[in-house]
């Protein structure tokens, strides 16, 4: 029994990737009822509280727009965030420490290519957890437009570029309370700060560039012109500045990663 | 099958392997015994290209473990000494997900789990949660995972440590069917009985080099004794009998609360009488052996 079914394009065996992948897809199959708790349950209690809780008191923002309507796109793309850099640092760290991921690599895998695997699952939960709270604010009629699918695209770029930060947490964390501060230093100011729940333009003028510099900016205005249906070229950069931190980060990541795994 | 020409792995400031050269034939059951922290498994993650050599030359199955890793990875069958299961997955899907890491299709996975459970006894607990399998359990599934892709070289850390006389045994029922079916294995062990039973082949490993190698029967003749005594010290006089083996010229060796008499000139140790000793007699064997050549390198540092 050898080796099929293995396309290798520089250096990287796609069926390692996708072994990964479908690796998860069964772990979560498995989970499926819990799993729906993080996947829509609990941000979709986000959604409702903040669009109908501080909606009621906020008029409207940025030109007219309803506040339920303006918070709905950066709550489903810090949902996003959330799954993406908890799977690609907790879910990591697990596999390495408990001796998993060890074993896979006795089969002809590489590090890169786990790296990938991890990385495409990441943005896949971005995505399904995109797809359920986005049906949630839908269905409360704050997500109108058609082109509204395109939020999906702001999901898979989000949870390639987070993930290879989370990826970084995991390989350089040598136990979980290293691990944790992936959520003090990551995970909460970008929840908090990227323009998900206020205009980053209310922000004071010193903060501000250093918020639109923050990793998960550009994926909420890309998801705000998404749901709005108006897109500007101010969504193109946005989309490319993702695309080329995640081309610098995830180097240094899988680089991270070979020497903690490979020694 | 396996070529390994002044091996050495350097982690900083430590020598973990440090200039091991050995040959293992096709076929062959190659052991490695040696104390904690001898090198073992350092040894096995380099011949299963998990590890870079820091020099040294090292060949399996005619591919260079350097070059060509993901090769020589397809060839081999490797179980690690953490058992290394997928705990979010139940027993079957383990070995599903292995065989399609490896090479093989969806449904040929399937089918080859559904062997390799039968093989090793699991078929019963495939759908168990891996948490609710007991340890040795666990240990049997890590080599049934080992034996997904049948490969013609297999390299165990440890195969039965932590496994009851039953496990063990059936365990090395499994291996030594397959070494009957022609495949290569490279072992590493502390259980004296498990390398005399199964291993063609050992070697004493100890701070990272390998001070001997043969057959159990060469290393027992050459390094063990035909007959060895065995006092047991039922009261507090280990100082007296000590001195009596002195005076009497006997080499002894004090083992645990024992002490080890060797024989001489071929003849059983006449053990002077002693008040408060029992003494058993039985044939050299491997584990007079390791002690010998450990303790001999113990004691030369
Ligand atoms: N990743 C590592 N980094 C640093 N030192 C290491 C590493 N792995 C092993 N060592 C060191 O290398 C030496 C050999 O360890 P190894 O695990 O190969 O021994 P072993 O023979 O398998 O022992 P045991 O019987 O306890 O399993 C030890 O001194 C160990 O501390
Ligand atoms: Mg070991």
């Amino acid at each position: 029994m050898r080796t099929q079914g293995t396309w290798i394009v520089a250096g990287v065996r796609w069926r390692s990737v996708q072994a990964l992948w479908l690796r998860h897809a069964v772990a979560l199959k498995r989970i499926w009822k819990v799993a729906t708790t993080w996947y829509l349950v609990e941000p979709a209690f986000a959604l409702v509280a903040v669009g109908f809780g501080i909606g009621r008191l906020v008029d409207e923002v940025e030109g007219g727009v309803r506040y339920s309507v303006f918070v709905a796109p950066g709550i489903i793309m810090a949902s996003a965030m959330i799954h993406a850099i908890f799977e690609c640092s907790w879910g990591v760290f697990y596999r390495i420490t408990g001796g998993f991921y060890e074993t896979v690599l006795t089969a002809p895998v590489t590090v890169t290519e786990l790296a990938l695997g991890d990385l495409t699952w990441a943005a896949t939960r971005a995505v399904l957890t995109t797809i359920s709270v986005g049906s949630v604010a839908i269905a409360f009629g704050w997500v109108t437009s058609p082109w509204a699918v395109g939020i999906l695209l702001a999901a898979l770029l989000v949870g390639m570029e987070i993930g290879a930060i989370g990826l970084i947490f995991a390989a350089l964390s040598p136990n979980t309370h290293t691990l944790s501060l992936v959520f003090t230093v990551v995970a909460t100011p970008l929840y908090f700060f990227s323009g998900s729940f206020f205009p980053i333009a209310v922000l004071p003028d010193v903060l501000e560039p250093l918020a639109w510099a923050l990793p998960l900016t550009p994926g909420v205005h890309i998801a705000q012109g998404f749901a709005r249906g108006e897109l500007r070229l101010t969504h193109l950069w946005s989309a490319l500045y993702m695309i080329g931190l995640t081309a610098v980060i995830l180097p240094i990541a899988i680089r991270l990663l070979k020497r903690r795994l490979v020694t | 099958m396996i070529r390994g020409r002044d091996i050495v792995k350097r982690f900083g400031p430590t020598t973990a392997v440090d200039g091991v050269t050995f040959d293992v034939m096709k076929g062959e059951t190659y052991g490695l015994l040696g104390p904690n922290g001898a090198g073992k498994t350092t040894l096995m993650r380099l011949l299963s290209a998990l590890s870079p050599l820091s020099s040294g030359g090292l060949v399996v199955a005619g591919l260079d473990v350097t070059r060509q890793g993901r090769a020589v990875r397809e060839r081999l069958g490797v179980v690690t000494q953490q058992d290394g299961l997928d705990t979010d997955l139940t027993v079957r899907q383990n070995l599903e997900t292995h065989g399609y890491f490896s090479g093989l299709s969806r449904r040929e996975s399937r089918r080859r789990a559904a062997e390799v459970l039968a093989f090793f006894g699991l078929s019963d607990r495939a759908h168990d949660d891996i948490d609710h399998l007991s340890g040795g359990m666990k240990r049997r599934l890590a080599i049934a995972r080992a034996f997904m892709m049948a490969p013609d070289v297999i390299i165990l850390d440890e195969p039965t440590t932590g496994l009851d006389p039953q496990g063990r045994n059936l365990v090395w029922d499994k291996l030594a069917a397959l070494k009957a079916s022609g495949v290569t294995i490279l072992m590493s062990t502390h259980y004296m009985e498990e390398a005399a039973a199964l291993c063609d082949r050992i070697a004493i490993m100890h701070q990272g080099r390998i001070l001997d190698e043969g057959t159990p029967d060469e290393l027992i003749e050459r390094h063990a004794s035909v007959e060895v005594a065995q006092l047991r010290m039922v009261t507090d006089v280990k100082a007296e009998v000590q001195a009596a083996l002195v005076a009497a010229g006997y080499a002894w060796r004090e083992v645990g609360t024992m002490i080890h008499v060797a024989a001489r000139d071929g003849q059983r140790p006449q053990v002077p009488p002693l008040e408060g000793v029992r003494v058993t007699y039985r044939p050299g064997n491997l584990e007079d052996v390791f002690l010998a050549v450990a303790g001999k390198g113990l004691g030369e540092e």
